[in-house]
């Protein structure tokens, strides 16, 4: 395959991603190099990658395999890095993910000032995932440090990772739809009239957005920098700052109120003897054969994901609702589990392709398909909540040619009940067994439909008939 | 090479708030910055005299 070029990753001239012969590799520019080689031969560098908080990186010896559209004259030397099994964005994390990139951005900044260097940015999507263990993946973030400067990803970290953890914390109000809705984040004016005056006294937001804000509109067409070194500006300053953004962001909590799908298991009619039948099928389905990627689409709490994660390299569990995915993530760090990656997103609005031509951030089937899917109690959500018609979603699973173990909760289920009955009788026609059956029939070979002991829900295993 | 140009604008007022919310360290910084803007403004300093 040629070499191509990572969309998302044309911003740092000094610092370009492409991808050649499986792998991910990086151009460095001359001053690129210098700052590499500066990086390279820290204690930072060794023990971060150790820790696996860094993305393990080695230098080529020689700048060869550049896709077409680098300028080769331009590039002095190419590294290579290990891969992170599935890609993934801020706008996709809980809560807590998003904080535990914020530390680790802030601890990387810290560690790189003792070394006599810096980061040159503080976007969080430098921080991907193996599992719940963040891994901060562009070492070319890393430079060498310039004395009297302040730092260069102050206010990005503040817009890309404070305000919408504050936006969150303080107010309940969920930061991915901002995070989706601009590549830039949440602007200090912008931050400073979400709050309200009473919040203008909670730590840190007097500093960091009221006068933050005020600042920047006034300095909006001043240049500082070198009055700034002028008056004495040293590193201390960024290290005392940096530590108390430290402590700042480790004392934001996030408390879900009670959602719908939090409390879910609890009060969920049909339970225990459902739930083991389910567990079985999913377990004879998973167990059947190793499997690269699986995707469990409506994870909830991850009880399901757990089993089917058993025999796979890597699971990506994804729900729409914040609230269990948050409590998922905080379990299964707990647990050191670092083969599941649970992601916050609705199916029926799922991440776009997103920035310059659409394509600086990636729709989630092209980071990676799976080769089996879960859709447990899912698609009467999707067809009944949402309206997308069964055949559509379907179509839509088929295109992955993956294996499917799919649940489908008939018209007598209390929960579609439920559903149907805030609709009025006669709403989605299409949603019926027959209907489901038939459609299922003529994209998938169905190897095994058990009925469930409630009677109301049925499981099939399926694989691609092509 | 090595020239002071970053890739990402660091934002005029999101240098000063560094320079200001540094506790006790950062306060003789903030003042000497608003002194000299201060002789800046009044003219007994010419405000680009440093370039360097």
């Amino acid at each position: 395959m040629e070499p191509r070029v990572e969309r998302g990753s044309f911003r740092d001239p000094d610092s370009r991603v492409f991808y050649a012969g499986g792998s991910v590799h990086r151009a460095l520019s001359e001053r690129g190099l210098a700052d590499w080689e500066a990086l390279a031969e820290t204690a930072l560098f060794r023990d971060k990658v150790a820790e696996g908080k860094l993305v393990g990186t080695e230098q080529l010896p020689e700048p060869n395999g550049l896709p077409a559209e680098l300028d080769a004259e331009r590039v002095a030397a190419v590294l290579r890095h290990d891969r992170v099994p599935v890609v993934s964005y801020p706008y996709e994390w809980p809560f807590g993910m998003l904080r535990d990139a914020a530390l680790l951005e802030l601890e990387l900044l810290l560690a790189a000032l003792d070394e006599n260097l810096i980061l040159k940015d503080a976007s969080p999507y430098n921080v991907q995932w193996r599992g719940t263990r963040p891994v901060f993946v562009d070492v070319g973030s890393f430079e060498r440090l310039r004395e009297g400067e302040p730092w260069a990803g102050y206010r990005q970290f503040c817009t890309l990772l404070l305000y919408p953890l504050m936006l969150q914390a303080f107010k309940n109000v969920p930061f991915q739809p901002w995070l989706r809705g601009s590549l830039e984040g949440i602007e200090p004016a912008e931050m400073r009239r979400l709050l309200s005056f009473r919040d203008r006294f909670r730590r840190g937001v007097l500093t960091n957005v009221v006068l933050h804000a005020k600042l920047e509109a006034r300095y909006a067409d001043r240049e500082v920098k070198q009055d700034l070194k002028k008056a004495g500006f040293r590193t201390e300053l960024i290290r005392v700052n940096a530590r108390k953004l430290r402590k700042l962001v480790q004392r934001l909590e996030w408390k879900p109120g009670r959602t719908a799908w939090s409390t879910y298991r609890t009060t969920n009619p049909y339970d225990e003897p459902d739930a083991a039948a389910k567990l079985d099928f999913v377990r004879e389905a998973a167990g059947a054969r190793h499997r690269r990627l699986v995707w469990d689409l409506g994870c909830n709490d991850g009880r399901f994901t757990r089993v089917a994660a058993m025999d796979a390299d890597y699971t990506v569990a994804v729900d729409a609702d914040a609230a269990v995915v948050e409590a998922l993530y905080r379990e299964l760090r707990a647990d050191g589990v670092d083969t599941i990656l649970p992601l916050v997103g609705n199916l029926a609005d799922p991440s776009p392709g997103l920035g310059w031509r659409g394509e600086e951030r990636r729709p989630l089937v092209a980071r990676g398909r799976p080769d089996l899917t879960l859709a447990l109690a899912l698609i009467h959500h999707v067809a009944l909540t949402s309206n997308v018609p069964i055949r559509d979603f379907l179509d839509w699973l088929a295109e992955l040619q993956t294996e499917l173990v799919i649940e489908f909760p008939t018209r007598d289920d209390p929960m579609v009940q439920r559903l149907l009955a805030r609709k009025g009788p006669g709403a989605n026609p299409d949603y019926d067994t027959e209907t489901f059956e038939r459609a299922l029939n003529e994209r998938w070979r169905v190897e095994r439909r058990d009925t469930l002991p409630s009677g109301t829900r049925i499981l099939y295993r399926a694989s691609p008939s092509a | 090479m090595g020239g002071l140009f970053a890739y990402l604008d660091p934002g005029s007022g999101s240098m000063i708030v560094q320079a200001v919310v540094g506790g006790v360290a950062a306060v003789a910084v903030a003042g000497k910055f608003y002194w000299r803007r201060f002789l800046g403004f009044i003219g007994i300093r010419r405000k680009n005299d440093s370039s360097s």
